[in-house]
């Protein structure tokens, strides 16, 4: 099993959807993708996105305002 | 990037990832903060309303329409970019609905006026579309995208304390006042050359109000077989 960490720190809504999206193309299944988030409006559709497309996720709140998703490819 | 040799990847996420992580540090309690802030708040309202009303109402309304922004991560931005960039259509057809509910609220205000014979408040809001609309919506498309969010949006999340769009907001400042300053150049140039059209004129006031109403279910049907579509691939 393979982990990726995206820093998707200080960067503003698309901008990590789009990283998530290309990174988890190059992903086996089974590996986990971690994309560190601060921008609350990626908080929301990143997980969408990811829960949408079948894959396991998990939102942690590391810090005030500071989120890590946790996407587990499924397929 | 990190490999790790767990083979076991039903379920484990969570498991795993705490083993390799510093404990969190305790979070502070916000609620004496909060406590503090809406004193504030009320003590900026009394004082604004002591000089005009307006102000204070204002200042009320602003602050009740950033919270229910802030909390229904309700974003324009996503709602135009989204059915493209992800297919998910759900702040799309939550817009729409907004739509729906304010075509008939704002109808019942107009009609309320037009019908004891007033003066139809918002009229000068009633402007003429021309190709100048077009190029407008495209380019502030263009520009809420690369900034991240709309002028609600850029606003919320400079109250929420995102850094990177405080500079959104600098620029928006600067194009709003850029964008007044010349608008009577561009209103004599080419907005006045187009069509004003105020729907209740052409259909009477219900049938305007059903001709957008059938256009906003349109486009739901419309953004729900796109997000049928793309999730089914």
């Amino acid at each position: 099993m393979k982990e990726v960490i995206i820093d998707s720190l200080g960067e503003a809504c698309p901008v990590p959807l789009v990283k998530a999206q290309n990174a988890l193309k190059e992903m086996e299944v089974g590996d986990v993708l971690i994309v560190q988030i601060d921008h609350s409006c990626a908080m929301k559709n990143v997980p969408e996105w990811a829960r949408k497309e079948g894959h396991n996720v998990e939102i942690e709140e590391v810090d005030d305002a500071e989120w890590e998703v946790i996407i587990e490819k499924t397929k | 990037m990190s490999e790790t040799t767990n083979t076991n990847s039903s379920g484990s996420i969570s498991t795993t990832r705490r083993r390799n992580r510093a404990p969190r540090k305790p979070k502070k309690n916000m609620i004496p903060v909060g406590l503090a802030a809406a004193l504030v708040f009320v003590i900026i309202g009394i004082l604004l309303a002591q000089r005009s009303a307006m102000l204070g109402f204002f200042w009320m309304t602003g602050i009740a329409f950033g919270f229910v922004l802030q909390r229904a991560r309700f974003c324009f931005t996503a709602s135009m970019r989204d059915p493209y960039l992800t297919g998910g259509t759900s702040l799309t057809r939550a817009v729409l609905i907004a739509f729906a509910l304010t075509t008939i609220g704002f109808t019942a205000i107009k009609y309320g006026y037009f019908a004891k014979g007033l003066p139809i408040p918002g009229m000068s809001y009633v402007v003429p579309i021309s190709l100048a609309t077009l190029v407008g919506a495209f380019m502030f498309g263009i520009g809420m995208v690369i900034a991240g969010g709309c002028a609600s949006g850029t606003l919320m999340r400079v109250g929420e304390g995102f850094f990177m769009q405080v500079l959104a907001l600098v620029f928006f400042v600067v194009g709003s006042l850029w964008g007044a300053h010349d608008f009577e150049m561009w209103k004599y140039l080419f907005i006045s050359k187009g069509k004003s059209v105020f729907l209740p004129d052409i259909f009477g006031w219900s049938g305007a109000v059903f001709v957008q109403l059938l256009l906003i279910a349109v486009l739901y049907v419309v953004a729900l077989k796109w997000e049928q579509k793309k999730s089914n691939h």
